[in-house]
């Protein structure tokens, strides 16, 4: 049986944009890899959820249940530890195939595909981190998985490394469940979490935070454990500055070097990348290059805040079933691009077919900037100019456009303009 | 009481055992750390060269040869898998051109077989992404890319079955002459009564040897080689191994596809006082990253997923040292088993018991020997079809384990319980590839942490992620009275 739409990934992305699209009367299938919905809101027992959509605060698994009621009461179907084993696109119709211990291969087809698939941590792999390579070097999302869900401790000495928002959470997690947690070193010169977090989780636990620092050595003991590591300032061009290495006895170091979205499951899918998000590229109706093939939440851009997650996806779940139920009109589009100070702007491209006027545009600054301006920009004429206060890159921004005031014909740039 | 023990299950320790059980002959493998393969063998570029390097007339030429060819037994018999990509080695100046004119006459010498000399254009039509600096190749189509581990975990399977026995976490701390016996001491408590020792200890050959012989003709001079790994996504960045021209330090910085997909950039070659020390370093990195330019375009560097070092057992002896002890009959030595060691390894087992032990004229041959190991499936190498057929047949083929490699429960179930199996984080991935994929076991080191805690009774608490005392962790939290 053909479904109207698939939605790939149970988490906080996954069940928005299932609830939208069956609100709009779609025939939805949820497909989830793990053996309960709600993703990583599982393992992120600290509260500070929902303040955007709820205006309350809830821990993750408080804000995921909430959503997971309303699934439940949508009668929405779902499959539970199914892997999506391959995706791909014949004609107009989605053909996915699943694997499960319950079911072995089942094929599945739909109209449309939303992919919720969150993202994965980086890895002491995908950066150079001089040293030994005992265990103990571990990414801080898995040591939350180990501690939160499974009920196991690591170590009880534990260095962070990157200020990444789950590094911050981690930090104070460890210290509060006996662990001694030396400090986080930060390579830039600005914190890459949220504030709330640098001061909720490390100030008032007095955990030092070495910004400009990166781990430059690790040591391992005589039986391959983790046993020292040095950190050591770094200059402009972040090369190690000598005679400031600070050396700390340790069991455990915690990476919190970023987050990449998983995107594996469209190798197989003509979809054009976009390498400054490490995602596709959309339009806004957070569809891909590929007709009828939707993606938002981690997968698409890493948020900070989950209450963006589910507000994104939601859009992508209406998006979607607005694509089943449309005729196929033909339109322009235009390229929106990034532009000076601005790491990376989503939608990518601007889509005149479709119907809604109303544009969600999310960005990343490259640099802080205390005073900035927001500027949109289109044929030498400005679209929109909006004053922002404390720029981080760490803190994603979003504007609106109205695509009455666009022009179909020329591209738009995005810059944040620094002001005195 | 033993007629051997083999010292080391490492590819030399592993291909020395099958070679052996092909024997009556009662015979045990002793290895210190807490798996096979796990030291110069975990830790190399994969490569069964051409022979097209060492010195004519050498045992390294002869042996590398002779063990190229063998591999293609090896494939048959033990279901090793090979990846026929052939090399380039390339020149990119007049001087250059003339090293690796010098180069093919010694392969030619060495009588590699098909090996020409290719000009750039040529050789850019099967390999696009070759550096545009490059103005001459050398092709050597018989070189060969393997799965190291998997070889020596073949070798030693088969070994076991045709008798041979294995002992890992074995470190041996003595060796003392009896009259025509020796005692080998295993962790300062277990004896082992054997009639013969062959030292295949790797970099640690020449430890082993000094704890009999007073006078041991090869000193280790470890050399370390750091690598990058980039993403499987990258397969057919390069098709070819490419290597530089050779020099004193070794083969150079090379390109080498893996069997799997994975591309490997290194490695640099630095002497080191430490040799169980596989750190990696800034210089290290670096000095791979500015050498990789050399051979192709674009080196896809956002795509790494991993950085490693390995040791390679250089020795101050000018060939591979394989010989009988001349103070103690009985008492066979490996030293300086650096690359082609891998390469030669099959010959090298096969050297050793004929030419050196002679050993035909020690004991028959079993006439039950049977020289066959069926790897497991890999499940996701299977079209939909054969994939359904197997569930039905084994339903936990349908839980995936390892996304990113699409490891299935069944696949690592079945390398706790095999007869070489494991019950380490780090054994699993070496068996099943759970972990080797992009996310480098964020999402699956915990499911296969489980999954070992429940085929093996054990608390989580006990489960090791390499070595027996590198337990994943601490303690437990949420203790249920």
């Amino acid at each position: 049986m053909r479904r109207d739409i698939i939605v790939i990934g149970g988490g906080a992305g996954g069940l928005a944009a299932a609830l939208s699209a069956k609100e709009d009367k779609k025939d939805v299938l949820l497909i989830e890899r793990e053996d309960r919905l709600g993703g990583i809101l599982n393992q992120c027992i600290h509260n500070g959820f929902g303040l955007e959509v709820f205006k309350e605060e809830y821990t993750g698994p408080e804000y995921a249940e909430i959503y997971i009621n309303k699934f439940h009461d949508a009668h929405i179907d779902f499959l539970l530890n199914t892997t999506v084993i391959s995706l791909e696109k014949v004609e107009d119709e989605f053909i996915l195939y699943t694997s499960s211990l319950a079911e072995g291969i089942q094929k599945y087809t739909a109209k449309a595909v939303v992919i919720t698939t969150g993202c994965y941590e980086r890895t002491r792999g995908s950066i150079i981190i001089p040293g030994d390579r005992p265990k103990g070097v571990i990414t801080a999302g898995s040591a939350q998985r180990y501690l939160n869900i499974d009920g196991y401790m690591i170590g009880k000495k534990v260095f962070i490394l990157g200020s990444g928002d789950i590094g911050l959470i981690m930090a104070r997690r460890m210290y509060l469940e006996g662990a001694e947690v030396l400090g986080v070193a930060e390579l830039m010169p600005y914190s890459n979490g949220l504030t709330r977090n640098i001061v909720q989780c490390l100030n008032d636990y007095d955990i030092p935070l070495f910004l400009s620092h990166t781990v430059t050595e690790i040591k391992a003991d005589a039986e391959n454990r983790l046993s020292q590591i040095t950190i050591q300032q770094v200059d402009d061009h972040f090369q190690p500055i000598p005679g400031s290495k600070k050396r700390f006895d340790v069991d455990t170091l915690l990476l919190s070097i970023g987050l990449i979205p998983d995107i594996v499951l469209l190798d197989s899918l003509p979809v054009e990348y976009d390498p400054l998000t490490k995602s596709v590229k959309i339009n806004q109706s957070c569809e891909t290059t590929i007709p009828g093939l939707f993606i938002a939440g981690n997968s698409l851009q890493v948020h900070d805040l989950v209450d963006n997650v589910s507000k994104e996806s939601e859009r992508a779940g209406h998006h979607a079933a607005e694509y089943v139920s449309r005729k196929k009109t033909d339109g322009r589009t235009i390229k929106v691009l990034p532009g000076e100070n601005v790491s990376y702007v989503s939608p990518q491209y601007i889509d005149f077919s479709w119907g809604n006027s109303e544009i969600i545009c999310s960005l990343r600054s490259k640099q802080k900037i205390e005073k900035a301006a927001l500027n949109v920009i289109q044929d030498g004429k400005t679209i929109v100019r909006k004053r922002l206060m404390y720029v981080v890159p760490a803190e994603m921004e979003t504007f609106r456009l109205d695509i009455e005031d666009l022009d179909a014909d020329s591209d738009i740039l995005v810059s944040l303009e620094v002001l005195s | 009481m033993y007629d051997y023990v083999i010292i080391g299950a490492g590819i030399i320790g592993t291909c020395v055992a099958r070679e052996l059980s092909r024997y009556s002959v009662k015979a045990i493998v002793l290895e210190k750390e807490n798996d096979v393969a796990n030291v110069q063998t975990l830790a190399n570029s994969a490569i069964i060269h051409s022979g097209h390097n060492p010195e004519p007339d050498s045992l390294k030429a002869k042996l590398n040869i002779w063990g190229n060819q063998l591999y293609d037994e090896l494939e048959q018999e033990l279901d090793i898998p090979l990846l026929r990509s052939g090399a380039y080695v390339v020149a990119h100046n007049e001087q250059e051109e003339a090293e690796l004119e010098k180069l093919y006459q010694n392969a030619l010498a060495n009588e590699v077989p098909d090996v020409a000399l290719l000009s750039f254009e040529e050789a850019v039509k099967t390999e696009p992404n070759l550096a545009r600096s490059i103005t001459k190749v050398l092709t050597l189509p018989t070189t060969k890319v393997t799965y190291p581990w998997e070889v020596a975990f073949a070798c030693m399977e088969n070994a076991m079955k045709n008798g041979m026995e294995f002992q890992k976490n074995a470190t041996v701390t003595k060796i003392e002459p009896k009259d025509d016996f020796y005692i080998i001491t295993v962790n300062n408590r277990q004896t082992i009564e054997t009639k013969a020792v062959i030292n295949a200890a790797g970099v640690a050959s020449d430890d082993i040897a000094a704890m009999i012989d007073k006078t041991v003709e090869f000193k280790i001079t470890p050399r370390k080689g750091e690598y990058f790994v980039l993403d499987n996504r990258m397969k057919g960045f390069v098709n070819h191994v490419l290597y530089p021209l050779p020099s004193e330090a070794g083969k150079g910085v090379l390109l080498t596809p893996q069997v799997h997909g994975e591309i490997l950039v290194g490695p640099n070659s630095v002497y080191v006082e430490d040799k169980y020390r596989t750190d990696v370093s800034f210089e290290g990195l670096n000095y791979v990253k500015a050498n990789a330019g050399a051979l192709a375009e674009n080196v896809p560097f956002h795509k790494i997923i991993r950085s490693f070092a390995g040791i390679r057992a250089t020795s101050t002896y000018d060939d591979f040292y394989i010989q009988e002890s001349k103070e103690h009959k009985g008492i066979f030595h490996f030293g300086g088993l650096e690359s082609p060691g891998l390469s030669a390894a099959p010959a090298i087992a096969k050297y050793l018991l004929r030419d050196v032990i002679h050993i035909e004229k020690l004991f028959p041959e079993k006439p039950d020997f049977d020289p066959i190991r069926k790897k497991k499936p890999e499940f996701h190498t299977f079209t939909l079809d054969e994939k359904r057929k197997l569930i039905e047949e084994y339903p936990t083929y349908g839980n995936i384990i390892c996304k990113c490699e699409q490891i299935t429960e069944k696949e690592i179930v079945d390398a706790i319980h095999a007869p070489l199996g494991s019950n380490t984080i780090k054994g699993l991935k070496k068996r099943t590839r759970a972990g080797a994929g992009l996310c480098q076991g964020g999402y699956c080191e915990e499911k296969v942490m489980k999954l070992i805690a429940r085929e093996t009774g054990v608390s989580p608490l006990t489960i090791a992620y390499d070595a027996t005392d590198s337990a994943l962790f601490l303690e437990e939290t949420k203790v249920e009275e």
